[in-house]
């Protein structure tokens, strides 16, 4: 901030007018290639430059100088700008649009804050009498003639609000100085010093027994909301919880809509989703599971889980270990399990092992058994967490 | 006088004599705001938060944020009779049975990604520009916490429908925060109220959705436009346009009518968009069902970057100690988005700490003369886009008949490529269009006619820049060079700090190219060999060359 310019007008070089005059935006070889004349750049009301050149710069500042008479201080650089009187002022704001183009702008404006009142009654009128009813044939119309009168009722007073800024208003540039946000060094010791003052007529510097109580005590006051905190969840046992589902020894498998699943249900190549016969057994979010059928020969079983399918019937935790998706989607071919939500892939004929994708741990099984009605039943709970891991997970 | 002016007359002598706000007035009305276009992307933000308010604010007449299971009874006939939340059947409600309804739900939630998108631009055009740089530091760091806070207010608001899609999201949050070390646990029950789905979570998005979040936002926009007001708008270098002050129109009544007409325009277009182009059918999606979800989910764009990152994660997990660390959760869903925000927080202090720029600016940068930072920029946003690709891999795999591995595969390894690349690509682009400016500065524009000398060479005429495009091009308002020192955007040849050394420099680069991570400001014409008296320019035809005098 080494040059306050006080007459940013004095700078400005004033060439001849009639020259190319300049619309804001665009690359610098695209205004290049098509210059405008001053008269063309009125039409459009890009008058900002060929204005700015042809006042010099300073004939713009006037207006404000006329606002700001009588203000003690002067916001506008008006130091070096020769008096003007107001009737001055308005001739030399050179109207951007002669008389006949002026109307005819009006009239454009206008017509936009009219289309604006039609949207309002097409709104209106769409909103109370098309039926909206589901059994209706003109429910499909009903939204989007809505949205169509709404946004012309919108646009139009928006488009007629810009339009009429920049055609009819008077379009000047005006300067105005910025202040500068630091504050003179001796505003700002002296502030220092109120500080540094009030401070000292606490006491606080000199009391520690004071100021250490009342760091105890209003420190204390800070940790008031913790409680309140635990008051938001039910954090008992919450590990037991998380480690633990529905399922328990002897509890059948049923499918979403009540029924238990029999041996020779399911086809070769088939996948059911499965959950625990308790109270709520469908709607319990850690619970659900899928019952797969491959031909025996195609299971790799893990070791130490031999007895826990039943003649190529295999039960895992439909959870996804990643994020708690529900993986569902089962390619006969591969034995690959895939979760739509982050693409793990499992191979479910492999003990569910990852074969893909962010889940680091395959999906928990679940040992199944069938008994003498033939009727699917799990021989306990996962043995390990089922869905995503977390602190207190223990492998 | 007319009606309207005595009206005016009278009521500002009324709230005058009760509140002496004259002076203060006057000086709003005559505020000077600087024009471009890209100074639009910001208010398109402000708007279409004023939407969210108005639109939200109806939907909340209706909504019911309730767990609670109810049978649905409501005209949407292929769900007649499933039992469902009553959060989901009062959204039903709202897009079948209200007049209106379904109208104001899809200008919300197009509003919504409209808002988000208008601040990510608008944080590109004030990172790009140089614009966050002192004294405007403070707004800059608002401006990232409305972005998150945005982030989170969006997922609040499209979680709580209860359909299939948006509990599934509710299910991912939890598991993230299932994933943090020591605290997880404490923290997913605390915020679900147990273990999901718990019995308290709509209940609580909702009053965070409604009350917290949107005030919050609410404070922060009003700070953040004070401080625009009263620090004063940045502006590019052009005619008259210096350090120490601001050109533009007053705010009353050019800038105001502009400004409220943009407001019905944007309002215009999201209502249109609300009416015409569905968004978010949750009728179609079903009530969530812990055993269900549809392929191809994916979440609302803004929130699509971390679902990529956690796409594109190895499967890395801890485990020992009884504990469990799951690395592929937890570090690009709360590791990556900390590190990022935090960065571009403080990105402004970076920036100064390297360049040692403590100098005010209110003239803005072009992104072209500070390559690093163009360069930074472009990293960034070419990180971004292949976590954004990451999230829809699933999709681009099923449209283009590719394998989700391999495009899996290819963006893991794009995820460190790509960015070094295209930060040095940038680089190099902003010095060749410096050295394209330098050229039209120092030579003029190339005007089409060639010259014979009588020694036989050919050379080409060329024009001198028209002062409008040098002063913009430069920042140097006179041609007088012993001015040029003055001017406060800093002399060249000042320590451009550590790590931004000559190193950066190309060998074939001239010493004219002194803006590297600061806004540099190159020399008038004047030191050319054959500089021309203004007056003596003549006017261009369009294809370049000079008109013939008349």
């Amino acid at each position: 901030m080494t040059t306050p310019a006080s007459n940013t007008g004095g700078q400005q070089p004033s060439p001849p007018t009639g020259q190319t005059s300049a619309q804001a935006g665009g690359s610098i070889r695209d205004r290049l290639q098509s210059p405008r004349s001053s008269d063309q750049a009125s039409g459009s009301g890009n008058t900002r430059e060929s204005d700015l050149r042809e006042n010099g710069f300073q004939q713009s500042n006037s207006v404000a100088d006329l606002h700001a008479g009588g203000r003690g201080e002067s916001q506008y650089d008006s130091s070096k700008t020769p008096q003007v009187t107001a009737e001055q002022e308005l001739a030399g704001r050179k109207h951007p649009l002669g008389p006949e183009d002026a109307k005819s702008a009006e009239r454009k404006v206008s017509a936009l804050f009219l289309l604006s009142f039609l949207g309002v009654v097409g709104f209106v009128l769409t909103f109370f009498l098309v039926d909206n009813d589901y059994a209706s044939s003109t429910r499909y119309l009903y939204t989007p003639l809505l949205g169509t009168f709404l946004a012309l009722a919108l646009a139009g007073v928006g488009a007629g609000a810009v339009l009429w800024a920049k055609l009819l208003m008077v379009d000047e540039e005006a300067v105005q100085e910025r202040h500068p946000f630091g504050s003179p060094k001796d505003e700002r010791s002296s502030t220092a010093q109120a500080l540094k003052k009030g401070l000292e007529e606490t006491g606080l510097p000199r009391r520690s027994l004071l100021r250490n109580t009342l760091l105890l005590g209003a420190g204390s006051l800070a940790l008031l909301p913790v409680p309140f905190l635990f008051g938001l969840g039910r954090f008992q046992h919450k590990e037991r919880v998380l480690a633990t589902t529905a399922w328990r020894e002897g509890v059948r498998l049923i499918r979403q809509n009540g029924t238990p699943v029999r041996l020779g249900d399911l086809q070769v190549g088939a996948i059911e989703s499965v959950f625990p016969d308790v109270e709520h057994g469908t709607k319990i979010a850690d619970s659900p599971t899928l019952l797969i059928r491959m031909r025996p020969e195609e299971l790799q079983v893990v070791e130490g889980r031999e007895d826990w399918s039943v003649d190529g019937h295999i039960a895992y935790s439909s959870i996804c270990t990643h994020l708690g998706c529900p993986v569902k989607l089962y390619e006969q071919q591969t034995h690959h399990l895939f979760c739509p939500c982050h693409q793990s892939t499992f191979a479910a004929n492999e003990g569910c092992k990852v074969v893909f994708g962010p889940a680091a741990r395959p999906l928990p099984q679940l040992a199944i058994s069938v008994d003498e009605e033939g009727y699917f039943y799990a021989q306990g709970d996962f043995d390990e967490a089922v869905g995503p891991s977390y602190w207190e997970r223990d492998t | 006088m007319s009606l309207l002016e005595k009206g005016t007359d009278a009521g500002a002598v009324w709230v005058d004599d009760r509140l002496g706000s004259s002076n203060f007035v006057r000086r709003s009305l005559n505020k000077v705001f600087p024009d471009h276009w890209s100074f639009m992307l910001g208010e398109v933000a402000l708007y279409s938060f004023v939407i969210l308010l108005l639109s939200g604010t109806y939907l909340s007449f209706f909504y019911t944020p309730s767990l609670s299971e109810v049978v649905y009874d409501g005209s949407y006939v292929p769900l007649k009779g499933v039992t469902m939340t009553q959060a989901y059947a009062s959204t039903l409600d709202i897009s079948f049975d209200v007049r209106g309804g379904l109208i104001m739900r899809q200008i919300h939630h197009w509003s919504a990604l409209l808002f988000m998108a208008s601040i990510v631009v608008h944080l590109m055009r004030v990172f790009f520009t140089g614009a966050f740089r002192k004294p405007r530091e403070i707004n800059w760091i608002i401006g990232v916490t409305l972005l998150v806070l945005g982030i989170a207010e969006g997922f609040a608001g499209y979680s709580l429908p209860d359909d299939l899609l948006s509990g599934t999201g509710l299910r991912i949050a939890y598991s993230i925060a299932l994933s943090i070390p020591v605290i997880g646990t404490w923290a997913a029950f605390l915020v679900f109220g147990g273990e999901y789905p718990g019995v308290a979570i709509l209940d609580r998005l909702y009053s965070a959705h409604i009350l917290l979040l949107p005030g919050l936002i609410l404070g922060l926009i009003t700070f953040h436009m004070m401080m625009i007001w009263y620090q004063k708008h940045t502006q590019f270098a052009g005619p008259g346009r210096t350090e120490d002050n601001v050109v533009g129109s007053r705010f009353f009544p050019s800038y105001a009518a502009k400004a409220g007409g943009f407001f019905f325009l944007v309002f215009a277009v999201v209502a249109a968009l609300g009416g015409l182009a569905q968004i978010n059918p949750v009728w179609l999606y079903g009530p969530y069902d812990a055993s269900q979800v549809s392929a191809g989910s994916q979440p609302d764009w803004y929130v699509g970057f971390l679902d990529g990152s956690t796409r594109l994660m190895p499967n890395w997990e801890i485990a020992g100690f009884g504990y469990t660390v799951p690395l592929n959760v937890m570090v690009p869903t709360v590791v990556l988005p900390g590190i990022l925000f935090t960065l571009l927080a403080l990105y402004p202090f970076i920036e100064a700490r390297f360049t040692g720029d403590r100098d005010y600016h209110n003239l803005l940068d072009r992104p072209r003369d500070v390559p690093v930072r163009t360069a930074i920029g472009t990293m960034s946003i070419a990180f971004y886009v292949l976590l954004m690709i990451g999230g829809g891999n699933d999709v681009i795999a099923s449209v283009f008949h590719l394998s989700i591995n391999t495009i899996s595969r290819v963006l893991q390894v794009s995820l460190f490529v790509v960015p070094p690349i295209v930060y040095f690509a940038t680089k190099r682009v902003c010095l060749a269009l410096q050295r394209s400016d330098d050229e039209l500065v120092h030579h003029g524009i190339e005007s089409g006619t060639i010259r014979r000398l009588p020694s036989g060479e050919f050379v080409e005429e060329t024009v001198p820049l028209p002062a409008v495009y040098r002063i913009s091009l430069t920042g140097v308002e006179s041609d007088r060079p012993e001015l040029e020192g003055a001017t406060a955007h800093g002399a060249e040849g000042q320590s451009k700090g550590p790590g931004y050394g000559d190193e950066h420099v190309v060998e074939n680069a001239p010493e004219r190219v002194p803006g590297f991570f600061r806004g540099k400001r190159r020399s008038g014409p004047s030191d050319t060999s054959a500089p021309r008296p203004e007056g003596a320019m003549p006017e261009l035809e369009r294809s370049g060359k000079p008109a013939p005098p008349e």
